[in-house]
């Protein structure tokens, strides 16, 4: 932790330099968000749609997208 | 002796007492560590047993003055590298190793502030010789609201710690120095507002346009000082509507401040987890780079700047809240006077 002035940090709530997968799928759900809807069938259908795969390789589903969102949200 | 008004210059400019102010980050001061900073124009020592328990402490040994921060972390206490002298979490002294028994030990002889933890951040209540015992407490709804999920950032600014509460109290400017912003891409760059009084501060507000961006600031004094404000937030962010904003600011010292903002929405459950997730990988960014413009602007005006200014109906929420904060000073200044000494009615 530093202790020098002035503290001036841009990631402040993150715990590691996102992957490129983290990227993809953000960027996807601002695009899904946008376009489609906020409802999670929005979300689900919206990536699948656009072929952003849930990290097993699988298609989401609802319980899929729920469990992924926790991990990261976290 | 300070007249009455330098020891109001000194307040307006390091900080009102008798209130609780932000200090730093929880996470600057991990368990087992202990951290110096500055805050209202003096030193304190940051204290955190391995247990999570925080302390504050003036940064002063009773001794001779040296900085505690310098010091030992014993566990549950202090020890001065100067001499030795032990320092308890309360501010009791409890062992002087060079001479045991030494009339020191036993008594409370450093300043220990009141603190609480709340949304990542440490509050510290800082009250003047009159008013050591804190004030009462009532923190920002969005900090304490279950269904509220909000996120603290936290940057330190060369600026008189008013210009950034200042800046908060001032909607218009996010039409002109925040225009090329990811949020502030709407809206009139003119208005009419008006001040609004609420029983615990004021909201300054467009009374000709609502739900564009950035139309209101409340103003609340709750024990705390802070500001709430909203915006509208592009459809990309995903679920949970507006986008609010809790700001507060540390007075570090006359020409450094310290400012926390809780972003925060009304989301909970997937919706709380895919916002989280959104925020840390691609919005933060975006919102550091508009705050970078607050920053930036601030640190180039001049010391003196509300020394000489030309003001118009926008700036009533500034104006109030200069009036009421250097009424304060000068309140606490007066109090802090001792009375006049009576004079000795023997003339020879």
């Amino acid at each position: 932790m530093t202790t020098t002035w002035p503290y001036l940090d841009v990631h402040q709530s993150r715990t590691h330099e996102p992957t490129p997968y983290e990227y993809k799928l953000a960027a996807t759900l601002e695009e899904v968000f946008t376009k489609d809807g906020h409802e999670l069938a929005d979300v689900v259908s919206g990536l699948n749609a656009r072929q952003v795969h849930a990290p097993d390789g699988a298609p989401w589903t609802e319980e899929s997208f729920r469990a992924e969102m926790n991990r990261l949200g976290a | 002796m300070s007249t009455p008004t330098a020891a109001a210059d000194h307040l307006y400019a390091t900080g009102l007492r008798n209130q609780w102010h932000p200090v730093v980050p929880s996470s600057f001061v991990a368990p087992g560590a202990m951290r110096k900073v500055t805050a209202l124009g003096e030193q304190w020592l940051l204290f955190r047993r391995s247990d999570g328990t925080l302390a504050m402490l003036a940064d002063r040994c009773p001794h001779r003055g040296a900085p505690l921060s310098l010091g030992k972390h014993l566990g549950d206490r202090v020890a001065c590298w100067y001499h030795g002298v032990e320092v308890e979490t309360d501010g009791t002294v409890s062992s002087v190793p060079g001479l045991p028994g030494c009339n020191l030990e036993g008594r409370k002889l450093v300043t220990s502030l009141p603190v609480r933890e709340i949304g990542g951040a440490v509050l510290a209540y800082f009250g003047d010789e009159q008013h050591p015992e804190p004030a009462g407490l009532t923190l920002p709804e969005p900090l304490t609201d279950p269904d509220v999920d909000a996120i603290l950032c936290y940057a330190e600014w060369n600026g008189p710690w008013r210009f950034a509460v200042e800046n908060l109290l001032d909607p218009m400017h996010g039409a002109f120095l925040h225009h090329e912003s990811h949020t502030m891409y709407d809206g009139d760059t003119t208005a009419k507002f008006r001040i609004r009084e609420t029983d615990r501060g004021y909201f300054f507000e467009k009374t000709d346009q609502r739900g564009v961006n950035f139309d209101w600031v409340e103003l609340c004094r709750t024990g705390v000082d802070w500001v709430d404000l909203t915006i509208p937030y592009p459809p990309s962010a995903g679920p949970g509507g507006p986008f609010g904003i809790v700001g507060m600011v540390c007075p570090v010292d006359e020409n450094r401040t310290g400012v926390f903002f809780w972003r925060y929405r009304r989301v909970t459950g997937w919706q709380r987890d895919t916002w989280r997730f959104l925020y840390k990988t691609l919005i933060e960014e975006r919102h550091w780079q508009v705050l970078e413009q607050d920053r930036v602007m601030l640190e180039a005006m001049p010391a003196d700047a509300d020394q000489r200014e030309n003001l118009y109906q926008h700036d009533l929420g500034v104006v109030r809240l200069r009036r009421m904060y250097r009424a304060e000073a000068e309140a606490q200044a007066r109090a802090a006077q001792p009375a006049a000494p009576a004079r000795s009615s023997s003339a020879s």
